[in-house]
């Protein structure tokens, strides 16, 4: 999954790197640092609750990437696939 | 479009036993999303009040159409300079914004966090010595939230109790009081800056006389506005905050239970009562005409962005009267939206969620004592007065 960052609409909440501080880095004024994030499998869920925890909607969560995780959480939710 | 709805005089604004103004406040969404209250403000005057979440965004992030700049402190004294940066609109906002956000910023609070546990803890264990009942607002919130503040600022808390009432007068009293308020602490402010000028502390009136912008010191009215401000905004917000939630936990016992029993659920949960019981507004002033959805805004026209408000839109939550210490998604805007994003967030969120953990681990099952009631209000800022709690 991919976290499109768009860094003009940051104002600094870090309400997702307070979800994942290990996903979003922030700089040293408290705003994210530019450039989309790539995020591995295991952490989708966890980066997902980042992005849309962020007031700003500065960050978007990559549309086909988004269809990917909702799929996921779905079997997750049936318990697994089968 | 003009609606019969006030901040200040509608059903449940006022101060009151028990009150529950934010419950009172979401009924606003059952009307038009954009209307015109005549009487919206301190001193009668008139605002669009924006209700949506998703239009408040849109206000607050376009601070060239809608300026912040209003001078509301200078105001009390028939004055006109900007509170910095709260005042200020871009770009000379970010220069400012910049110099003070690695003072303020999630990194920098972390390292503060031991500071903020132990003052909570001394003042817990305080309580808990010789009695089991207290009034929260007297004895820890006020004092927690304003020692870490003032501590923070590198001032004594020796004079908490005299800051704190010019910070209540200011931001509710009267006419007379407000203005004597607004003198004391211009006052109290130049001349600490006049002392840190001669002679340098390790304070932040320190740094704000020293600090350059564009190459250069700041002047005396920059200083003056920053100080202020900063100044300002540490004497009520947290506290009242921490006496909401604990009103709330008071109330909602398995909500109590809950967290003390999973303390690790805190932090969310924090984020939620945040949401449920903010207690600021945004004012703007529309810099042209615009058309609004329809709303037809003039340029000189107040808009009103109350988190309080956004925060209950059923458009941006689900079920946002119910309070869900679990909920997830919580993009509320209890620290505002746009470049004036509250500077203290990071500070004011840690203050709180310390504050819980440390109140809920040290004092049992707590609830409202019998025969005492919250004294709650509306208005320009909300607030509760009183929390007289008791356990066993
Ligand atoms: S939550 Fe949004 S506004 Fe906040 S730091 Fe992250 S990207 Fe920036």
């Amino acid at each position: 999954m991919r976290i499109i960052v768009h860094k003009n609409k940051c104002q600094g909440h870090a309400r997702c790197w307070a979800q994942a501080p290990g996903i979003f880095n922030l700089d040293d004024e408290g705003y994210i640092l530019p450039g989309d994030i790539e995020v591995a499998e295991r952490d989708e869920l966890l980066a997902s609750r980042g992005a849309r925890s962020c007031p700003e909607r500065a960050l978007e969560i990559d549309a086909t990437a988004d269809a990917l995780l909702t799929r996921l959480l779905f079997n997750q939710a049936r318990g697994g696939v089968k | 479009m003009v609606r019969d709805f006030s901040l200040f005089t509608s059903p449940g604004m006022q101060r009151m036993p028990n009150g529950d103004p934010h419950a009172a406040v979401a009924c606003v969404h059952d009307a038009p999303p954009i209307f015109y209250s005549p009487n919206n403000t301190r001193d009668g005057r008139g605002t669009w009040v924006i209700t949506r979440a998703k239009d408040q965004r849109r206000v607050l992030q376009d601070t060239a159409t809608f300026s912040s700049h209003r001078s509301i402190f200078a105001s009390a004294l028939g004055e006109n300079w900007p509170m910095i940066p709260l005042e200020l609109d871009p770009p000379a906002h970010g220069v400012f914004r910049s110099l003070l956000n690695p003072l303020f910023s999630p990194k920098r609070v972390m390292v503060l966090e031991p500071v903020i546990r132990e003052r909570a803890i001394t003042l817990i264990d305080r309580i808990l010595a010789p009695s089991t009942s207290c009034d929260v607002m007297k004895n820890f919130a006020f004092p927690f939230a304003v020692s870490i503040f003032l501590g923070f600022l590198g001032l004594s808390d020796k004079e908490l109790d005299t800051f704190v009432g010019w910070g209540r007068d200011l931001l509710h009293g009267e006419n007379v009081k407000r203005t004597a308020a607004a003198l004391a602490i211009l006052g109290f402010i130049d001349e600490l800056a006049a002392m840190r000028r001669k002679e340098p502390a390790g304070d932040f009136m320190s740094f704000a006389v020293g600090a350059q912008v564009n190459g250069r010191p700041l002047t005396d009215e920059e200083v003056r506005g920053i100080g202020v401000l900063l100044f300002v905004a540490g004497l009520d917000t947290v506290a009242t905050a921490i006496g909401f939630d604990l009103a709330h936990l008071a109330r909602n016992l398995k909500d109590q239970q809950l967290l003390r029993s999973e303390p690790d659920r805190i932090g969310l949960a924090s984020e939620e009562l945040l949401r449920a019981y903010s207690t600021v507004q945004m004012i703007r002033v529309a810099t042209k005409d615009i058309d609004f959805d329809g709303a037809p805004i003039r340029k000189g026209d107040y808009i009103s962005c109350a988190t309080m408000i956004a925060n209950r839109d059923p458009e941006e939550f689900e079920c946002p009267n119910t309070i869900d210490l679990a909920r997830e998604d919580n993009r509320h805007t209890a620290f505002a939206h746009g470049p004036h994003r509250c500077l203290g967030s990071h500070l004011a969120r840690r203050e709180i969620v310390i504050g819980l953990e440390e109140w809920l681990s040290r004092i049992p099952d707590f609830r409202i004592k019998e025969g005492t009631a919250p004294i709650t209000f509306g208005g320009h800022v909300f607030g509760i007065e009183n929390l007289i709690l008791e356990w066993s």
